[in-house]
């Protein structure tokens, strides 16, 4: 017997999560686009998706948040500083590659200064994951050795059942067990099955695209320009990937009065790294998707001891001239063979 | 911060002096800041901008940035009077670890906009000089107009334990320019330091710091006695915002200041 919670059931958890103070957070179709948002209802929830088209990542890091506010008067500055508002949360269907991608993230926003936007956001926060019974040509989970059902970063993890009625409960962290108290005359001992795990085929070999990365011979390597020859420079990959972490300062107000605001920023815009007298380090496009890959399987792993990336897929998925991460490493992969 | 004073030092360039509103931020700004590490100044409404601290770790009452007006943040912040008020965040990054250099003879090499940084390290040495051997500073602009700390140049140009090597670009020169005509790796390369038990510290545009370690090299220098130090575009500060990197490196926290020898396991061609 296992504990199961059955989906005709949602709509009571939903009510008795509010109850206790939570907002349910999930993957809904908002403005023809399908997101993570707050919801009244379970029924609002889309939890046929296989993966949202924007990333669980700004539930923690938002496109753009105001971190001070200043006025300015005759002899005076008053500032107030921001923090996001408070409040636990659920996240209820988050996917394990949107799971992971948080926690990957973690050391990164705290080496050094703890970034306190990040943190509050993570720890008032609840993962609810659906293990995957389904996936699209674009998921490469397990490419990335995280699979389907990876309970990185996820504080429960579900899984679906065979007869599609719920879904089989794993409590993975004491936060997830606490947030489940409040549901637990629902949650129902069972005999039910859990459904198969969608088949993820794996892509391309991790270790030897890392190999080939980390050899400095690489860098100056002619496959650069020519994988990197049709990208536009959009940003979208950056700004739909779960791990992709960088940002801007920028003020917005006017002399008088305004705020001070951190907003999404990406290493695929040539003014990101651009020095004033107008040279620029990373000066052309096969050098920004180089920084791109070599920061996510290269950089990043060797400062934090993990790859920054879930293996989502999205940056193949959305852009919009067919390159990405995948094809990439798929690419890296034959090189180095 | 507060503006006490302000200078032009050449057209377009100018240093503000400023001062702490609250003496506990000067306490632990002092207390931390050590020659090499850089700050965020602002005016709200406009940004932040990365500069070093242009003033030496030896002098305690009030920090100085030198700029050059080009973008936003800094025309705001050239157009701030003297009591205004700026935003400010620092220190930030590694320093030069000049208790190393003592007993050693120093030579400084700079061009155009780059000699503040210098600068806060020449005058934390020279604000001890016992303690250092000979002092020669190469410093050069595109023209004389453009050589910034004027003042200070004919000081340093004055004292007797100091060796100043002036240059500007050909073509730079004045009727009345007294100093070299000529880029600054070939001024260097002519002057011919010693490289014997001296460390060198350069800063200047990337074109300049490659063919001055060129020079450099030419002249004996050991990669790991020559510092420099990086000015890559930043917002952050403390390791997060991806601007600064070059590699894994992270300019913002395990710099600005490196040794040629770091520098030169960084990928060159994304310096």
């Amino acid at each position: 017997m296992t504990k199961i919670l059955f989906s005709d059931k949602l709509d009571n958890c939903v009510e008795r999560w509010k109850k206790a103070g939570f907002s349910v957070i999930g993957p809904v179709q908002r403005n023809n686009i399908s997101t993570y948002a707050a919801v009244e209802r379970a029924a609002e929830l889309d939890l046929g998706l296989i993966l949202t088209e924007r990333s669980i990542k700004e539930l923690f890091f938002p496109q753009s948040e105001p971190m001070l506010q200043y006025t300015i008067k005759k002899d005076s500055i008053e500032t107030k500083d921001f923090l996001p508002p408070s409040g636990q949360r659920i996240i209820f269907g988050a996917r394990p590659c949107d799971a992971s991608g948080m926690a990957i993230d973690d050391p990164l926003f705290g080496w050094d200064y703890k970034d306190e936007y990040w943190f509050q956001r993570r720890n008032e926060s609840v993962i609810v994951t659906i293990a995957c019974t389904q996936s699209d040509d674009f998921c490469m989970c397990t490419s990335l050795k995280l699979a389907p059902d990876s309970t990185k970063g996820s504080d429960i993890l579900l899984r679906p059942l065979e007869n599609k009625r719920g879904w089989l409960v794993e409590e993975i962290t004491d936060r997830g067990r606490d947030a489940f108290k409040a549901i637990a005359d629902i949650v129902q001992e069972s005999a039910d099955t859990a459904a198969p795990l969608a088949v993820v085929e794996k892509k391309f070999d991790l270790d030897r695209s890392v190999a080939w990365l980390q050899n400095p011979e690489n860098f100056e390597s002619r496959f650069w320009k020519e994988i990197s020859m049709r990208c536009i420079g959009c940003a979208s990959c950056t700004f739909l990937c779960p791990t992709c972490h960088c940002f801007d300062i920028q003020d917005e107000g006017d002399t008088y009065s305004g705020m001070r605001r951190k907003n999404w920023d990406s290493c695929s815009f040539a003014l990101f790294t651009m020095h004033t007298s107008g040279h620029n380090p990373r000066s052309t496009q096969s050098a920004r998707w180089r920084q791109r890959i070599m920061h996510k399987f290269n950089y990043f792993p060797g400062k934090f001891s993990v790859n920054s990336c879930s293996g989502c897929g999205r940056c193949s998925r959305q852009c919009p001239v067919d390159m990405g991460i995948t094809e990439t490493l798929q690419e890296i992969s034959k090189l180095s063979q | 911060m507060k503006i006490v004073a302000r200078h032009d030092e050449a057209p377009g360039v100018r240093t503000l002096r400023l001062e702490f509103q609250n003496p506990a931020d000067h306490d632990s700004f002092m207390e931390t800041y050590r020659t090499g590490m850089f700050g965020l100044y602002g005016v709200y409404g406009e940004g932040e901008s990365t500069f070093c601290v242009a003033s030496p770790e030896t002098r305690k009452e009030y920090i100085e940035c030198t700029f050059r007006q080009s973008g936003r943040v800094t025309s705001a912040l050239a157009n701030a009077d003297i009591g205004d008020l700026i935003t400010f965040r620092g220190p930030y990054g590694n320093r030069f670890p000049i208790e190393e250099f003592h007993g050693k003879n120093l030579l400084f090499i700079s061009g155009g906009i780059a000699l503040p940084p210098t600068r806060s390290v020449i005058w934390s040495c020279l604000d001890q000089r016992e303690k250092f051997g000979k002092v020669t500073i190469v410093y050069g602009a595109r023209t004389v107009a453009d050589l910034v700390y004027k003042h200070e140049l004919e000081e340093w140009l004055e004292r007797s334990d100091v060796e100043l090597v002036l240059t500007v670009d050909p073509g730079g020169e004045s009727p009345d320019w007294k100093h070299r005509i000529g880029f600054v790796p070939t001024v260097l390369e002519e002057a011919a330091p010693s490289p014997d038990n001296c460390i060198a510290v350069i800063c200047g545009p990337p074109i300049m710091i490659k063919f001055t370690l060129i020079s450099l090299k030419k002249l004996g220098f050991d990669e790991a006695n020559v510092y420099t130090t990086l000015e890559n575009r930043m917002k952050c500060g403390v390791g997060k915002c991806g601007r600064c990197n070059v590699g894994s490196v992270y300019v913002c926290k395990e710099g600005p200041v490196f040794t040629a020898a770091e520098v030169s396991r960084m990928p060159a061609s994304d310096l």
